[in-house]
């Protein structure tokens, strides 16, 4: 899908809200919108979705199943969540059945099914959240769009954020999303659009922002293969030590009810955040160092790190020899191995 | 489509905001036939004069009830054509509605009269009735969704377009009009139902209140282009 030379303005005489955007993205890919508040983030989403028309320009090849989770679920509507989502399912085409089984998975997956009965103004903002993220992925969608996914989500649906992104992009959908907080350091291999005063930026990835380090746990007495494996199959092993507890400020960020949570997912970026969207002090990866992100416990750890599209996706081996939590297990734990 | 139609039509049902344009509806067929009794082809045709504001009112509503968000969302997932015709259908439907009320109304209250000798036939003063209204419906639809949320983007603004395009089809479409074809015909049906009505009449009516609303409509795509 790609957006040619778009201009938008809300009103005739108004402000550009953004002018000649020139951005791509493709099957399989990831992008994370980057800007401060009020600086158009939403407005590039909402073209690339459909929502809004260019005043000037076009959008081409936007796959035919758009998935859309706007900043704000509209919860003022007379329906319960079971009967909302069943009724958006038949509205993108699902037909009977099927619209009942997506409803379903959907549902548990994003551990609606206590709520299922409730009405959308009933619900809080986290589970109206949640209720907004299900709509959108009823339909398969070739292109999902996420504006601030993690607002108002508990530290377990923030953890389902990336994973099912990475459903989305191993089904060869393409993923946008839009966060100030930080978050999308879960996004490990995302590109960075960056919106300031109308202009949208693409940041080049240097050779740095495109690898990523996994941390991962072998048994001290298989280190010497496995660290033998990882670099026959190419990978760099950065360092090798031996006592598993992690760094200090994991999921830093006072503010966020995932603190004192454990943290399946990590990943950084070399390349350090956005000037334009500099973390306040305190947010989620503000003071991370890539060659000290931790994966306590880390589903996922039987991929190569340059292939882990999104860690802690379903279906990935949990290596019973992880470290399973910051503050875990001390100095007898097994040998962690840094690999890039 | 049919699924985005039934989901708005049940929002607008469910959150009790159809009760006002109904009752409104009531009480003015109410005032319409308490005054005495008339030929059912007659009376039908002044009450598809009253019903006018009240299913353009009714569509206004009936697209307003929406969040806008939720109105996006529909556009994301069906595409702005499918979005927009839904919310007409869905309109046209609860205006089929009231319709139904309006021509069953005067029979529970005794404001029509059968036929006597030299009166039209009761089947067509009921079939005369019917096209009445349906000439009124897709004006009338037209209208309330120029003045939807989504066009106007205020309250007042929204009353306003409802309110102008109410009463200019009433002063617009008095006999001594200077310019009848500014507003769709729901006067000069009604006063063609009054007396005998010749087919080129009717043919005429129909033509101009198709015309009217398909211009309207058009002003309503329009403005839906750059209004999600």
């Amino acid at each position: 899908m790609r957006l040619e030379d778009v201009w938008l303005r809300y009103h005739r005489r108004g402000p550009w809200v953004l002018r000649q955007a020139d951005v791509a993205i493709g099957p399989g890919e990831v992008a994370v919108v980057l800007g401060r508040n009020g600086v158009g983030k939403s407005t590039l989403l909402q073209l690339a979705a459909g929502v809004l028309r260019p005043t000037r320009g076009r959008v081409v090849d936007r796959p035919a199943a758009v998935g859309w989770v706007p900043e704000r679920f509209p919860a003022d509507q007379p329906f319960t969540v079971g009967a909302y989502l069943a009724a958006m399912a038949r509205v993108a085409g699902l037909p009977g059945a099927e619209a009942d089984r997506a409803v379903r998975r959907w549902v548990d997956r994003l551990g609606l099914a206590r709520f299922r009965d409730v009405r959308l103004p009933q619900l809080s903002k986290g589970t109206a959240q949640k209720v907004g993220l299900a709509q959108a992925l009823l339909r398969p969608p070739g292109l999902l769009v996420l504006d601030e996914p993690w607002e108002g989500l508990d530290a377990a649906a923030r953890d389902l954020v990336p994973e099912v992104i990475g459903e989305v992009l191993a089904e060869g959908g393409a993923v946008l999303v839009s966060d100030h907080r930080g978050e999308t350091v879960r996004l490990p291999g995302a590109r960075h659009w960056s919106v300031a005063d109308g202009t949208v930026t693409e940041a080049t990835p240097t050779g740095a922002a495109a690898t990523v380090v996994v941390e991962l746990s072998v048994p001290a007495a298989a280190v010497s293969a496995a660290v033998a494996r990882l670099r026959a199959d190419g990978h760099h092993v950065l360092r090798i030590r031996d006592h598993a507890v992690p760094p200090p400020a994991t999921r830093p960020g006072s503010d966020s009810p995932s603190t004192a949570a454990p943290a399946p997912v990590s990943g950084a970026d070399h390349s350090g955040p956005d000037p334009d969207e500099a973390p306040v002090p305190g947010a989620p990866g503000s003071d991370r160092s890539p060659d000290e992100v931790p994966v306590p416990g880390a589903p996922g750890s039987d991929r190569s790190p340059d292939e882990v599209p999104v860690p802690g996706a379903p279906g990935s081996d949990h290596s019973s020899d992880a470290v399973p939590v910051p503050g875990g297990s001390g100095r007898s734990g097994p040998a962690s191995e840094v690999a890039r | 489509m049919t699924a985005l139609v039934r989901l708005r039509l049940a929002g607008f049902l469910r959150t009790g905001r159809a009760l006002a344009p109904v009752l409104a509806g009531l009480l003015a067929l109410g005032v319409l036939y308490g005054g005495g009794q008339a030929q059912p082809a007659e009376a039908y045709g002044v009450s598809a004069v009253v019903l006018f504001p009240v299913l353009a009112w009714q569509t206004k509503i009936l697209l307003d009830v929406e969040p806008d968000v939720q109105r996006r969302l529909a556009r994301v997932v069906v595409g702005p054509a499918r979005e927009r015709a839904a919310g007409l259908l869905a309109a046209a439907v609860a205006g089929l509605g009231t319709i139904a009320v309006a021509l069953v109304f005067p029979w529970l209250v005794g404001g029509v009269t059968g036929p006597g000798p030299g009166d039209r036939p009761l089947a067509e003063g009921l079939a005369l009735g019917l096209w009445a209204h349906l000439l009124a419906l897709p004006a009338a639809v037209a209208l309330g969704a120029l003045a939807s949320r989504a066009i106007t983007r205020s309250a007042g603004y929204g009353v306003a377009v409802l309110t102008v395009g109410a009463v200019t089809a009433v002063v617009l479409g008095l006999s001594r009009s200077a310019a009848p074809w500014l507003v769709p015909p729901v006067l000069p049906t009604a006063r063609a139902l009054a007396g005998p009505l010749a087919a080129s009449t009717g043919v005429l009516l129909t033509a101009w209140a198709l015309a009217w609303a398909a211009v309207a409509l058009a002003g309503y795509v329009w403005g839906r282009r750059s209004r999600a």
